[in-house]
């Protein structure tokens, strides 16, 4: 998320934009070159949320750079329209348009599958321009003729023309671009966004859509590309069929990777090093086609050795000198507080609305079955939990505690039985669905967001309970979002980590990390929380303070808990669950269970056998 | 142009052309399923197996030769290409990897223009498969029936040794869990490397054995780079059978939709992949919750 | 691989067209024509800036990388050849300008070199850098009609003179011509004409046609060209038109198709590599065996990359071959001055930019500035002049040169005198004949100002 003071990157850019034809002519930059470097740039813009950002690797932008290019062209030259600005618009609305259509597609994979679908779609839009529509694109000619944009304002009048008066049409362009990016990033859908690409898993279990969100991190770019293939055609005087080429994808690509993946500026920083090389090595080195071969070998340096490309690698080097060293992990955290922060305080959450019934059930599993191929994990399973009860679930390994849980919390479907939560069944809901009724859980593997900070990750979780699991308020300010600081202040709070709030997740301590683990669950503010071994791997010390975290947090929720240390079981615990070989073997109050037979027999004989 | 014997003839021609895409794309599946490597090279590597096989022959004069050298060439390219550069992106997002081997792309296609330039090479076949074979039903050229066969056992080679020896073992363990081989107990490395110059070969071979059918050009590898993402798609990212399945399926697809209207048969195959994917978004033969 | 730096382009980064106009109209008038023109033409384009000083720019920008690089490097070497000759006067030269002393107007040409990459997009990029930077006077390069299309948009909004390199489309000067373009070489409509006739002779009447088309609209006018002629004047069928499309890797599909189509002649659209791969299988299927070849455009080095073997017996249309030196003294002197430099025979690309180049020099003399539209009105003078290929002059209702087609036959490997002796001159056919009105393909030429 860009970050710093408000505005100074807009005033920043603007500078930048406005010094631009006074300084580089003298450095060698033709205003062409310079006004292509703008269309790369924004063109790029979106192409970073999309990767940098979002961490979806397209090769196929250039389908909605071309589609975009030529919708308005098409509307220009066949003089459908004299607006070039409302030609431009409608172009990005046919690419944005494209942007669904084909995300619908592309998006049911992600990672390497994703890059190579959207690799062949842009190759069947290519076709299609090429040979079905020529008769509409001109073929492998194009579309020539495209006009230069004319403005009347009250009586003024000017037509743009080539060169420097293209340039300051192209930077305002830019310059929008960009003043849009960066509000898209500092708004909450960037914040999501970031999440997804850091830990997609979580993002989804704290109640974020993230197929929804993937999707319009899709047609933002698809819309950035449209407008940018637009302004291509309008800056050549034609458009150009390459725009549409797995070359123009391939070299996006490359630009961003030189510049620096998510930085929004990396686009435009690519373009600049790219077409001067090249302009470089072929007339002032005299490379010939070498040239090719040259920026090849920079561009597998550069991922080699700046995984962040240039803008990255600066910051990274400023960052050095400028370090200021975080507090360092304490030895020991931060002791938690006997008596939990008070909760009333907090703004209207939707989740709070009807408070649980004390004795109601809230959560009901009735003869649930998971069976994998043969192997059948749990059997049908009748479990129900009261209001404000403490439940532990404990059982041998293998006993099939995580199916169990996972099948609770709609991270698998059972393969029979149903799952009612507060009397509504929620067999088959989506996991970001369950988490916005009010049901989540803490991993027994770290999920985290770990290129964030612990303030950050808080804030995410907290974002999902304050906005629901699908909102695209793309313009307003994510720390704007109403209780959103409050209710991450208290969540820090709570898991008594206030004074790291502004610590990476990368640089905290183990039982830092796991109780923010828990602390993430908590930020959705769920009325029904599932540990998944909360304890696991701590110190005696750490367990005292998380068993007193635990102690803390139940009030006011009912809490479901999975762990392998009975003495904090039967410490915590008001009744017991006994799993084993898939099946309830017993149910009681932790009195009944340590007398239970059945229970010695098959479990803790387990135990003091291991 | 739908008749008879052009539908027997076609029918044939998508099994030898869907069995060269089925070599390439193996190796590219191959190196997916086991490193969790998209090789963007991969179709560069074609293209340098054919220029490897072609050197050898201009020194030797023996096609046997030209193809030896360029399998090999390929294997010692691939196997150093992990060693150096490759091996030190495992820990990095799949999308670094990426980036990285599309460079390598690049680099070697530029490479190659630099050192034998743009005009077209080529390497003959040999003379005992040189010229056609009437067929009954068609004239069928003499070695494109012969890279059939070689295509057939090179494929039935890869076979054993993935499902029928030890190295195998690790690198379907290494398919099914990437976490498993380390478990096995083997130097995991030694292997990621072999199955890297494994799948670089399969690329090369490709490359050579295709030699004579083509004419070498540096950009040779481009288009064919494309195909094998749609041949892996369909028959399933990872998954060697799926790779020959969708090889021959993608084969046909190219040689009977050209009867009907030859410009469409190339995009055909995209929408083949869009079908699959909206039907089974794994692919043909992949498995569930890969990738 | 070459590096062509010799004489190593200028870049005037910091005369911006302000300082150029105060330099013209301060400059005493001590080079006749262009001095005195400064002050009597009002300033367009990069005039006249680009020709205030003692040499003139001329942006190029052919493919050195991709598909079309091997006749892109060729059409370059042609260029700087001619750039060669006009700034050392050479003979040649002044056999086809004969007012050249030596440069242009007594300036030297300097050059810049882009990689098109054979993309529209980039070639313009590169041309309007040249010009805005360079201020070049003229600009030229392309392999297909595509960039040249695109770069005939271009000259004409920036008011700068271009001349086509390779491009066949009928388009070209039809209904995308300028202008300020020009174009050397023949396209589809006059291949067709010029072609058809000798197929009817050598092949025969009411024959079945096979066509290989590339999907394109460069291909798909060539092929409805030649159709239409072989339709019309010698009853020929149609049996499939396989279209293919750019780069295809492999042609097995649509060689089974024209294979099992019963044609007796198969002609070739395909451009570049897809040409050299769709004819080296073609002979794989064994169809050149049953099936009559005809390539309507010959491609720059298709001999070379296919082989004599493959190519003997087919038949062609050139704009150039080199042994046409044995028919014209010009062709010769090009031919051996060319060998000399480069180490090989020329083909027509070389030919067709080395040409451009003369006749521009040439129309620039005759006009005595480098004015475009004076320019522009020499060449539309239509004066004839002495080339490679025999008399030439432009047309000025369409900027397409009128110039003879060279219908050539493959030679048996046994037959050839020597390793570059590929194709037998079966009949140099005059253009006028073969020539569509000027207006039948939508050509407007547009403004000169």
């Amino acid at each position: 998320m860009p970050r710093g003071r408000p505005l100074l990157l807009e005033v920043l850019t603007a500078l930048g934009l406005v010094l631009v034809p006074f300084v580089l002519p003298y450095v060698g930059f033709a205003p062409g070159t310079v006004n292509q470097i703008l269309v790369w740039g924004l063109f790029g813009i979106g192409f970073d949320i999309l990767f940098g950002y979002t961490g979806l690797l397209s090769f196929g932008q250039s389908a909605f750079f071309g589609t975009g290019g030529f919708v308005a062209a098409y509307l220009l030259t066949n003089n459908l329209m004299t607006s070039v600005l409302l030609a431009l618009v409608i172009g990005t609305l046919g690419a944005m348009l494209a942007g669904v259509l084909v995300g619908m597609i592309a998006l049911r994979r992600t990672g390497i599958y994703f890059a190579m679908i959207t690799v062949a779609i842009a190759e069947t839009f290519f076709f299609v321009e090429n040979s079905p529509l020529s008769a509409l694109t001109g073929g492998e000619n194009g579309l020539p003729g495209v006009p230069t944009p004319h403005f009347v304002l009250g009586g003024f009048s000017y037509q743009v023309q080539n060169g420097w008066s293209m340039y300051g049409f192209l930077a305002a362009c830019y310059f929008i671009g960009m003043v849009v990016a960066l509000r898209i990033m500092r708004s909450p859908v960037g914040a999501v966004l970031i999440a997804i690409r850091d830990n997609p898993l979580r993002a989804r279990a704290v109640g974020h859509a993230v197929g929804a969100y993937k999707l319009a991190a899709f047609v933002i770019a698809a819309a950035y590309a449209g407008f940018a293939g637009g302004l291509l055609g309008v800056l050549q005087g034609f458009m150009p069929p390459d725009a549409f080429t797995f070359a123009t994808s391939g070299q996006l690509v490359m630009q961003t990777a030189i510049g620096g993946m998510g930085t929004l500026y990396g686009p435009l920083l690519g373009a600049v090093v790219w077409l001067y090389l090249r302009d470089f090595l072929q007339e002032v080195v005299g490379l010939g086609s070498t040239w090719k071969l040259v920026l090849g070998l920079v561009f597998v340096l550069l991922v080699c050795f700046l995984r962040r490309g240039i803008i990255g690698g600066l910051q990274d080097l400023a960052a050095r000198l400028t370090a200021k060293p975080h507090p360092p992990a304490p030895e020991e955290s931060a002791p938690i507080a006997e008596v939990a922060p008070p909760l009333a305080s907090l703004g209207p959450s939707p989740r709070h609305a009807h408070a649980q019934e004390p004795g109601a059930i809230v959560l009901e599993a009735r003869g649930i079955t998971k069976a994998y191929g043969g192997i059948v994990a749990n059997r049908d399973i009748n479990v129900s939990v009261t209001a404000g009860e403490l439940r532990g679930v404990i059982g041998p390994n293998g006993a099939g505690k995580s199916t169990f849980f996972k099948m609770l919390t709609c991270e698998v479907p059972p393969t029979s039985g149903r799952i009612l939560f507060e009397g509504r069944d929620i067999t088959g809901y989506d996991v970001s669905r369950v988490c916005q009724l009010g049901l989540t859980k803490s991993y027994q593997v770290n999920q985290l967001f770990p290129r964030l900070t612990l303030r950050h990750n808080i804030m995410i979780a907290a974002l999902a309970e304050r906005r629901g699991r699908f909102r695209l308020d793309l313009l307003r300010r994510a720390e704007r979002v109403p209780g959103l600081a409050l209710q991450t202040e208290q969540t820090l709070a709570l898991i008594g980590l206030t004074a790291r709030a502004d610590v990476p997740v990368a640089e905290l301590a183990y039982g830092e990390k796991r109780r923010l683990e828990i602390g993430l669950a908590l930020a959705s503010s769920p009325r029904l929380l599932l540990l998944d071994e909360p304890l696991a791997g701590m110190s005696p010390r750490e367990r005292r303070e998380t068993v007193q975290l635990l102690k803390n947090i139940r009030r006011g929720r009912t809490l479901v808990v999975v762990e392998h240390d009975m003495d904090a079981v039967f410490e915590l615990a008001e009744r017991i669950t006994v799993l084993h070989e898939g099946t309830v073997l017993a149910e009681g109050t932790p009195a009944e269970i340590q007398r239970s037979s059945l229970v010695q027999e098959a479990y803790l004989g387990g135990v003091a056998a291991e | 142009m739908i008749t008879w014997p052009n539908f027997v003839s076609q029918l044939f021609n998508g099994l030898a052309t869907g069995a060269l895409l089925a070599l390439i794309s193996s190796g590219l599946t191959i190196i997916y399923g086991t490193l969790g490597v998209l090789n963007l090279a991969h179709g560069a590597m074609f293209m340098l197996g054919g220029y490897a096989g072609y050197v050898a022959f201009q020194a030797t004069g023996s096609f046997v030769v030209a193809v030896i050298a360029g399998a090999l060439f390929l294997v010692v390219v691939g196997a150093a290409l992990e060693r150096v550069v490759i091996r030190r992106f495992y820990d990095r997002p799949p999308e670094d990897q990426i980036l990285l081997t599309f460079g390598i792309g690049i680099v070697m296609v530029e490479l190659v223009r630099f050192g034998f330039g743009s005009l077209s090479v080529s390497v003959p076949p040999p003379a005992w498969a040189a010229g056609v074979t009437p067929m009954g039903f068609l004239i069928y050229p003499t070695y494109r029936i012969v890279v059939l066969g070689i295509a057939a056992v090179a494929l039935g080679t890869l076979y054993i040794v993935l499902y029928r020896t030890r190295l195998g073992l690790m690198v379907r363990a290494g398919i099914e869990d990437s976490g498993m081989v380390g478990m096995l107990g083997i130097n995991v490395y030694r292997v990621f490397m072999m199955v890297f110059g494994i799948g670089a070969m399969a690329a090369g071979f490709a490359g050579i054995v295709n030699a004579p059918v083509v004419s070498l050009t540096p950009d040779i590898g481009d288009s064919i780079l494309v195909q094998t993402f749609v041949v892996v798609v369909i028959g399933g990212v990872g998954s060697f059978p799926g790779a020959i399945l969708g090889g021959l399926i993608s084969g046909e697809i190219l040689s009977l939709t050209s009867m009907v209207d030859p410009a469409y048969s190339q995009v055909m195959l995209f929408v083949v992949m869009t079908l699959v994917l909206l039907l089974r978004p794994q692919g043909l033969l992949g498995q569930r919750g890969r990738a | 691989m070459e590096r062509l730096v010799s004489g190593a382009p200028t870049r005037r980064t910091l005369l911006n067209t302000g300082a150029g106009l105060v330099a013209a109209a301060t400059l005493p008038g001590f080079l006749a024509h262009g001095a005195l023109a400064a002050e009597t033409y009002p300033p367009i384009g990069t005039y006249p800036a680009g020709s205030a000083g003692d040499s003139v720019f001329i942006g190029i920008s052919v493919p050195r990388t991709g598909t079309y690089a091997v006749q892109g490097e060729d059409e370059l070497k042609g260029y700087l050849l001619a750039i060669e000759h006009i700034n050392a006067g050479d003979p040649l030269i002044k056999k086809i300008s004969p007012r050249t002393t030596k440069g242009v107007l007594g300036k030297q040409l300097k050059y810049g070199v882009a990689d098109s990459e054979a993309k529209p997009n980039t070639a313009v990029q590169a041309q309007s850098r040249f010009i805005s930077e360079d201020k070049a006077v003229l600009f030229t390069g392309s392999t297909s009609s595509a960039v040249a299309v695109a770069l005939n948009k271009l000259a004409q909004r920036e008011k700068v003179v271009y001349v086509t390199g390779i491009s066949g489309s009928n388009d070209t000067t039809g209904k995308d011509c300028v202008r300020y373009g020009f174009r050397q070489c023949f396209y589809g409509q006059t291949a067709a004409a010029a072609l058809a006739p000798v197929l009817l002779k050598t092949i025969g009447r009411n024959k079945k046609a096979a066509y290989l088309t590339p999907d394109y609209t460069y291909g798909h006018t060539v092929q409805h060209s030649m159709e239409e002629f072989l339709k019309r004047e010698g009853g020929w069928t149609t049996v499939t038109n396989q279209v293919a499309p750019l780069g295809a890797p492999d042609y097995s599909s649509y060689l089974l198709n024209i294979a099992n189509s019963g044609a007796e002649v198969l002609l070739n659209v395909n451009w570049g590599h897809d040409a050299v791969l769709s004819i080296q299988q073609a002979k794989q299927f064994g169809i050149l065996a049953k099936q009559q070849l005809v390539i309507p455009y010959q491609i720059p080095f298709l001999s070379k990359e296919v082989g004599a073997d493959v190519m003997a017996g087919v038949l062609a249309a050139t704009d150039f071959w080199w042994t046409l030196q044995d028919k014209y003294p010009l062709a010769r002197m090009f031919v051996e001055a060319f060998d000399k430099k480069y180490g090989y025979k020329p083909e027509w690309g070389a030919e067709n930019a080395y040409m451009s180049f003369a006749m521009w020099a040439e129309a620039v003399e005759r006009a005595g500035t480098f004015y475009p539209p004076a320019v522009i009105k020499a060449f539309e003078a239509g004066q004839h002049i002495d080339s490679m290929v025999g008399e030439v002059w432009m047309r000025a209702a369409d900027h397409q040169l009128v110039r003879p087609v060279v219908i050539v036959r493959g030679k048996k490997p046994s037959a050839m005198a020597s390793p570059d002796d590929f194709w037998e001159v079966l009949e140099v056919v005059p253009g006028e004949g073969l020539m569509q009105k000027p207006d039948a393909f939508g050509c407007k030429l547009g403004d000169y100002t």
